[in-house]
Formats: C-alpha cells, sequence, structure tokens
C-alpha cells in the first residue's frame, strides 16, 4: 500500500515532467505524423491516423497539451480493442468510414490528406448533423457526437489532460466548502 | 474413532460463532471477543484485508484498462445483470467488491434489486457510511398505527448502545436537537458549501420544520486514540471510499471491528466458509453449532459453540434458518410465527428534485467531501401541523451542491450545438454550474405478503437452494412518493434556484440496499421470530443482529441500527451464558 507521502511525492514528480515542454509544443501547429509512433490494435494503420488528426482537431494542443500529446489516439485504438463489443466497434469504425468517404467526395484526398480549414469544415458539418439529428431523435445516433466524447474522456482522464488542463489532487487531505474559484483557478479532474 | 471425533469435535469448538463479517459481524466479533468469548467468525467469500486487499484504492483515472474505469456492456451482463442495476456499484474500481450474478442466482417473482458483496467485511466496504438514529416515533409507530407488530424495545433501551456504537466507529455530525432523528456522540461536522449554507438558510426561512443539516456520516474528522490505535486516521476528503480507504477513515469492519476482535487473540475467522444450516439439539432445546461447506473444498464440516450470531445480511440469515429445518423446525428454524422470511422491507428512493443554483458563479470548493446533506424527517411527527392524510410515516431527504465538471457534456446534444477544437476545450477546463438536487429516502411499511421464499427449483453452484423475492412497495408508499417529489421541488423554489425540476425515476425493491424484517423482532413467539434480546424466541442460544431483526424500517439509513443492536445482544449473550442461560 502506499502511504500517503508516497501519494502526493509520486503525485509531484508526474506533475513536474508532465508540465515540462506542453507550452513550446502547443505553439507549433502538429501536423499529421504520416507513420504513427505506436502501433494500432484494433484500427487499421489509416484508421488510427484518422483517429490522430480528428482528436486533435476535436481537443487541440494550446496553452496545455492536446489530444495527440495526451495520447487520446492509443487510448482509443485500447477501447476499440477491448471495451468494445462487435456492435459498437463496428459503428464506430463505420463513423471513420464515413469520414474519408466524405473527405474524397467533397475534396477527392483522405481526411487526413485536407487542408486544416477543409478539416474543421468537415467536422463543424457533422457537428451541426448531428445536433438536428438529435432533435428527431434518430433510431441510430450520429456518430460525431459519440467520437467526441470519446476523445474528450480520453483526454480528461489521461495524465496530461486530469493533471495539466485541470486541476489533480488525489488526496486533498481536507474541504473546503466556499472558495473562490480564482484561487483554484480550473476545474478539478475529480469529483 | 471415539477419540479422533471427540479431538476434531473439540478442535472445531468454540465459545461463539458470528456468521458473517459485515458491518454487524464485525460488531458482534468485537464484542464477543473483547468480553472474552473465543469466537469463530464464519465468512462464505474471500479474506479482504485492511489496506492490503484495496487494489484500486490509489489508482490513478488513466490507469484504468476501460474508459473511466467503466465495465464492457457484455462483460455487465454477463456476470452482473443485477449488481449493475445500481448505476453507480459496477465498475473496474469496486466490481471485486461485489457478487457476480452468474454466479449467485435468485428468482424475481417480481423485480428485486439484490445488492450484494461476498468477502470478509461484506457492504461495510462498500456502504454509504450515513448514520443516524431511529428516533421513539419509529419505534413507537407500528404499535400506535397498529400496523405490522409493535417492537419489544424503546428508543431509552437502544440510546446507551447507538453511544457505545458511535463512539467506537466515529460519526461526523451535527446536533440538531430534533426529537424525529435524536442527536448521537459526534465528531466535528463536515463543512457545507456556499450553495448549500444559502439553501440552508433560504429554505428554513419558508419551511423552518424542514431543517437542513450535514450529514451524519461514519468519517473521523478527529480521531480518538482509540481509532489511532487501530491504525485509523482522518478523513483526507478523496471520495473514493468504495475502493476501500487507505486511511481507514470511513469505519468498515475490515478497518474497525475485526481489528479490534483480532488484537483480543481470541478470534479466529474462517473465510470460504458457507454456512447452510444451524444445528439443533432436540433433547437440549437449543442449537449446538453450524455446518459449513468449504467454497473452495466443496468440504462439508461442523463447528459447535455455545451461543450462534446470525449476522449474514436480513436476506442470507433468512435463507440459512430456511435451510434449517428439523422435526422440530420443519418449516425453517425458529419459524414458528410462520414471519421467517417475511415482511422484507428497504428504503424508496429515486425520487426528489433539483436546480441550478442562482448565484456563487464566482466561488469553488477543494476537497471532495464524502457526504451530503440531509434533511430529517418533517411529516407525520405526532402533532397537527405536520400531519398527512394521504399517507403514514416519512422521508429524510439526502443531497447536495456542487458544480459539474468536464464530463458535463458527454451523451448530451438537447442543448445547443456544442461545437469543438479550443474554444469547447478552454470551456471543459472550468467548472459547470451549481446544481443542487434533493433525493428523498421513504420508509417501507411491513407486509406480511413481501417475502422471501427457499427455491429447491433454483439450486447456486454449490447445489443450495436459492432464494425467490415477491416485493412491492404499495399505495402507502406511492402516496409518500408524490410528496417526496412535490417537498423537494417547493424547497428549491423557495430557496430560489432555477429551472427547478421534479423527478420520479422509479423505485425497484432492494435497490436502497437496505433490505430487512425477514426475522423480526417482537413481543409475541406467535407473531414474530425474535425477541427484545435479537434472540431465536424459539431457540435462544441463537441471535439474529443483522437487517433481519428489524421490526419496522423508519427512513433513516439502517446501519447504525444494526450495529447498535449487535452490541446490545453481544452484551446480552455474554451475561446470559455466565448465569448458564444458554
Amino acid at each position: 500500500m502506499l502511504s500517503r507521502r508516497d501519494t502526493i511525492r509520486g503525485l509531484a514528480l508526474t506533475v513536474g515532467l508532465a508540465t515540462t515542454g506542453w507550452a513550446e509544443r502547443a505553439m507549433a501547429a502538429a501536423p499529421a505524423p504520416a507513420t504513427l509512433a505506436w502501433t494500432p490494435t484494433a484500427l487499421t494503420q489509416d484508421q488510427a491516423r484518422l483517429v490522430d488528426v480528428v482528436a486533435e482537431l476535436i481537443i487541440p494542443a494550446t496553452d496545455t497539451p492536446g489530444a495527440r500529446d495526451a495520447g487520446v489516439p492509443q487510448f482509443i485504438d485500447r477501447t476499440v480493442a477491448t471495451y468494445y463489443n462487435k456492435g459498437q466497434a463496428e459503428r464506430f469504425v463505420a463513423g471513420l468510414t464515413r469520414i474519408d468517404a466524405d473527405a474524397r467526395a467533397t475534396h477527392g484526398d483522405a481526411f487526413v490528406a485536407l487542408t486544416p480549414q477543409q478539416q474543421v469544415e468537415q467536422l463543424t458539418r457533422y457537428d451541426q448533423e448531428a445536433t438536428a439529428a438529435r432533435a428527431q431523435t434518430p433510431a441510430e445516433p450520429h456518430f460525431f457526437p459519440a467520437l467526441e466524447d470519446l476523445v474528450t474522456v480520453g483526454y480528461f482522464t489521461s495524465e496530461p489532460g486530469a493533471t495539466v488542463a485541470l486541476k489533480y489532487e488525489p488526496v486533498p487531505g481536507a474541504y473546503h466548502g466556499c472558495v473562490p474559484l480564482a484561487e483554484i483557478g480550473r476545474a478539478w479532474a475529480l469529483r | 474413532m471415539a477419540n479422533v471425533n471427540g479431538r476434531a469435535r473439540r478442535k472445531n469448538t468454540y465459545d461463539a460463532i458470528v456468521v458473517g463479517s459485515g458491518i454487524t459481524g464485525g460488531w458482534a466479533a468485537k464484542e464477543l471477543t473483547q468480553k472474552g468469548l473465543k469466537t469463530l467468525v464464519l465468512e462464505r467469500g474471500p479474506m479482504v484485508r485492511h489496506l492490503e486487499d484495496y487494489p484500486t484504492a490509489v489508482m490513478d483515472p488513466w490507469q484504468t484498462k476501460y474508459p473511466q474505469g467503466q465495465l464492457p456492456q457484455d462483460e455487465l451482463n454477463a456476470h452482473y445483470a443485477v449488481q449493475k442495476r445500481t448505476g453507480y456499484t459496477m465498475t473496474e474500481y469496486t466490481k471485486h467488491f461485489f457478487v457476480r450474478d452468474d454466479q449467485n442466482p435468485y428468482t424475481e417473482e417480481s423485480r428485486y434489486d439484490w445488492i450484494r458483496g461476498y468477502h470478509v467485511g461484506g457492504r461495510s466496504l462498500t456502504w454509504g457510511r450515513q448514520s443516524y438514529r431511529h428516533s421513539p416515533i419509529d419505534f413507537e409507530a407500528n404499535a400506535r398505527e397498529g400496523i405490522g407488530v409493535d417492537w419489544p424495545i424503546r428508543y431509552e433501551e437502544l440510546a446507551p448502545w447507538y453511544e457505545h456504537v458511535e463512539r467506537f466507529i466515529g460519526v461526523s455530525g451535527q446536533a440538531e436537537g430534533l426529537p424525529q432523528l435524536p442527536d448521537g456522540h459526534y465528531q466535528p461536522p463536515m463543512e457545507m458549501n456556499c450553495v448549500e449554507k444559502a439553501f440552508k438558510a433560504k429554505s428554513e426561512a419558508r419551511f423552518p420544520e424542514r431543517r437542513v443539516t450535514i450529514g451524519r456520516a461514519a468519517h473521523l474528522t478527529e480521531p480518538t486514540e482509540e481509532q489511532l490505535s487501530l491504525g485509523r486516521t482522518k478523513c483526507q476528503y478523496r471520495n473514493m471510499c468504495i475502493r476501500g480507504c487507505p486511511f481507514g477513515a470511513y469505519y468498515s469492519s475490515n478497518s474497525g471491528g475485526l481489528i479490534a476482535a483480532e488484537r483480543t487473540g481470541n478470534m479466529v475467522i474462517r473465510p470460504a466458509s458457507i454456512v447452510t444450516s444451524l444445528i439443533y439439539d432436540e433433547k437440549a432445546g437449543k442449537a449446538t453449532g453450524v455446518r459449513i461447506l468449504d467454497a473452495n473444498t466443496r468440504q462439508e464440516e461442523e463447528f459447535y459453540a455455545d451461543v450462534v450470531f446470525l449476522c449474514a445480511s436480513a436476506f442470507n440469515s433468512a435463507w440459512i434458518m430456511m435451510n434449517s429445518t428439523s422435526s422440530r423446525f420443519p418449516n425453517g428454524f425458529g419459524n414458528g410465527s410462520d414471519q421467517l422470511g417475511r415482511n422484507v422491507m428497504d428504503h424508496h428512493l429515486g425520487v426528489g428534485a433539483s436546480g441550478e443554483a442562482p448565484e456563487f458563479a464566482d466561488m469553488y470548493y477543494s476537497g471532495r467531501r464524502p457526504n451530503g446533506i440531509y434533511v430529517p424527517r418533517f411529516r407525520n411527527l405526532g402533532d397537527a401541523a405536520t400531519k398527512r392524510n394521504d399517507y403514514l410515516r416519512g422521508f429524510g431527504y439526502q443531497g447536495g451542491a456542487g458544480r459539474s465538471g468536464w464530463d458535463r457534456d458527454l451523451g448530451n446534444r438537447a442543448t445547443a450545438d456544442r461545437g469543438f477544437g479550443a474554444a469547447r476545450k478552454a470551456a471543459l477546463t472550468q467548472p459547470g454550474p451549481w446544481t443542487m438536487g434533493l433525493g428523498g429516502f421513504g420508509e417501507i411499511l411491513p407486509y406480511e405478503d413481501n417475502r422471501i421464499t427457499l427455491n429447491h427449483g433454483v439450486k447456486d453452484e454449490f447445489g443450495l437452494p436459492t432464494l425467490s423475492m415477491n416485493v412491492t412497495i404499495r399505495e402507502n408508499e406511492i402516496a409518500m412518493r408524490r410528496d417526496m417529489q412535490t417537498a423537494a421541488a417547493e424547497m428549491l423554489e423557495a430557496a430560489g434556484f432555477k429551472n427547478v425540476k421534479g423527478r420520479d425515476d422509479g423505485y425497484a425493491p432492494g435497490l436502497g440496499i437496505h433490505e430487512m424484517g425477514t426475522a423480526r423482532m417482537g413481543r409475541d413467539p406467535k407473531t414474530s421470530v425474535l425477541n427484545a434480546h435479537n434472540q431465536v424466541h424459539e431457540c435462544k442460544n441463537v441471535y439474529v443482529t443483522d437487517g433481519a431483526a428489524m421490526t419496522s424500517a423508519s427512513c433513516v439509513n439502517p446501519s447504525l441500527t444494526y450495529m447498535a443492536l449487535t452490541a446490545r445482544a453481544a452484551d446480552h449473550a455474554v451475561q446470559a451464558r455466565k448465569r448458564g442461560e444458554l
């Protein structure tokens, strides 16, 4: 068992490491890597590169790490491999297939090869479609919100997402019920 | 041979046997061993040692295998078809503390959500920790209203035992001086947040009889020497209690009663020991011990003692009694009254209201308080002002206020287009709006035909008969639920909350995880199973001190009462044994 001191020391170390270099990296707009630095297990290379680009568009690096640096593409691949059942995995992959098919139909190229402007426009269309579809309660939910949710969960439960983008305190030690938000600054990672 | 058998019998003989190691088994073990009885504690599940066996207690969110630690749908459906019904108990963080439903079948004649943990410590590891005393009104209600049978004890008889329990387990809370919710012995209360404080002030101004107080919870806020000496320390406000507490800050059998019992040197604890029946000696007219099935070796074995405490949970203690038939007890042990397995009660919940706080957008909180606010019962308190004509008894509210977090728009596109990209990311790194909710916990009356029965048609993996459930709520509870929703909404409205929404998510019996009543206490052996000291009327050396003993449910969380009844019964057993009465 970890003592409280171990837990806190471990936390200090991870936060210290996690904060180094994020700001610099965030400033450079990160293009999609030609090849992945990791090997997908459930997704194909092409699907994984697509997920990598879409995830970073949904949660981009800003003054804090983005989805890519937080390992969200790997998280999604793992989710498809181990968490989703067959039907869920098929629906997820169908969404990816549609993204690429739409990109080719509109621009004649794979989504990852489009300009960032074109990519944002395409995802914006999905976002609007999904909002409209929600009002009509269709039998099959639109794929985009589910993808967006998965990126969001992957990001804010990652170590950079929880400890850098949010405030993380595994062992608060005390409860203070009325604290100015300005003193805390960000939302807590845990509730 | 006789010699060998004699030795075997001596080896398996104790002064006392405690069946179950959960919140009452731990107390029976502690009290009996501290009073000098060599005690065997039998637990059907595996060992869970405090600190050592909390594998997820300090896991970070990025260490889970699955998103947010949620279990895959196929795993939930295959193994946790019932346990998943709570919506919050079955995760990667907690699944080892709950049973696999496919291995522990029962029959739902009507839907019954039986949420269980089979391991040392039982549900004392995963309980909600809310700790309230029953009131004098609760103990008198059945007699006054002609419902069920009268409790054979009154509040004053249990009060010293409540205090005894509170001092050992440690309860943080605020004394309020209310007759319907007697004050106990409390460590300093936890703090309310800004919104809760404002809610209290404004709601109480409009509804002075609806007191708003901080939850009374079994967490240490100012540990005593005794608690520190057991290795327990102050609450660290992690709010990960259900995984087991590395600080021993909330009370569990594992961190409290069983450790105290172990330190006496008088306890032997035997996991993987499924008690299948009580052994009854017709000549002596008493129980001589219990039979077990070893869950690992599948061997049967017998253990003997002067006194047996059944603390296996309301349904499993009743199951053991139903499965203990003899020529003296053809319909189940001590069941001359035919009340065994009847009068199943729980607390009905899932109804209340919520709203958005109108102010404090610039305020937040730090730490994760493992506790909420509480509104003690304010209906049918015996005076004209609180009298309801549409139902008997009452309910309390548990609730609290908080700001939503990064997960606030998951699965939710009901509102405007939420967008994506840097702006959404920035928004989610700030807390969302303050919301406050109130959820009712209502009393269920004892109905004889709300019952569990032994089902020989469905056997478990050990070939043992299983339970069949037939429990429903009735008019009284349904009428109460309407009021539970209305009264919550009007409190939030009176306090100036916006978008106040009443809700009734429905309730299936069992979901309160407070099942009780299956071997009720009473004054008359013809109409009850247990007497005023939790002894089986028809066999005085068997005590039943878990939820089975309850004669009525009150609306407050029951564990504190179970512990107090257990401590009181253990004291009685030790004295009676000294007097040679057992």
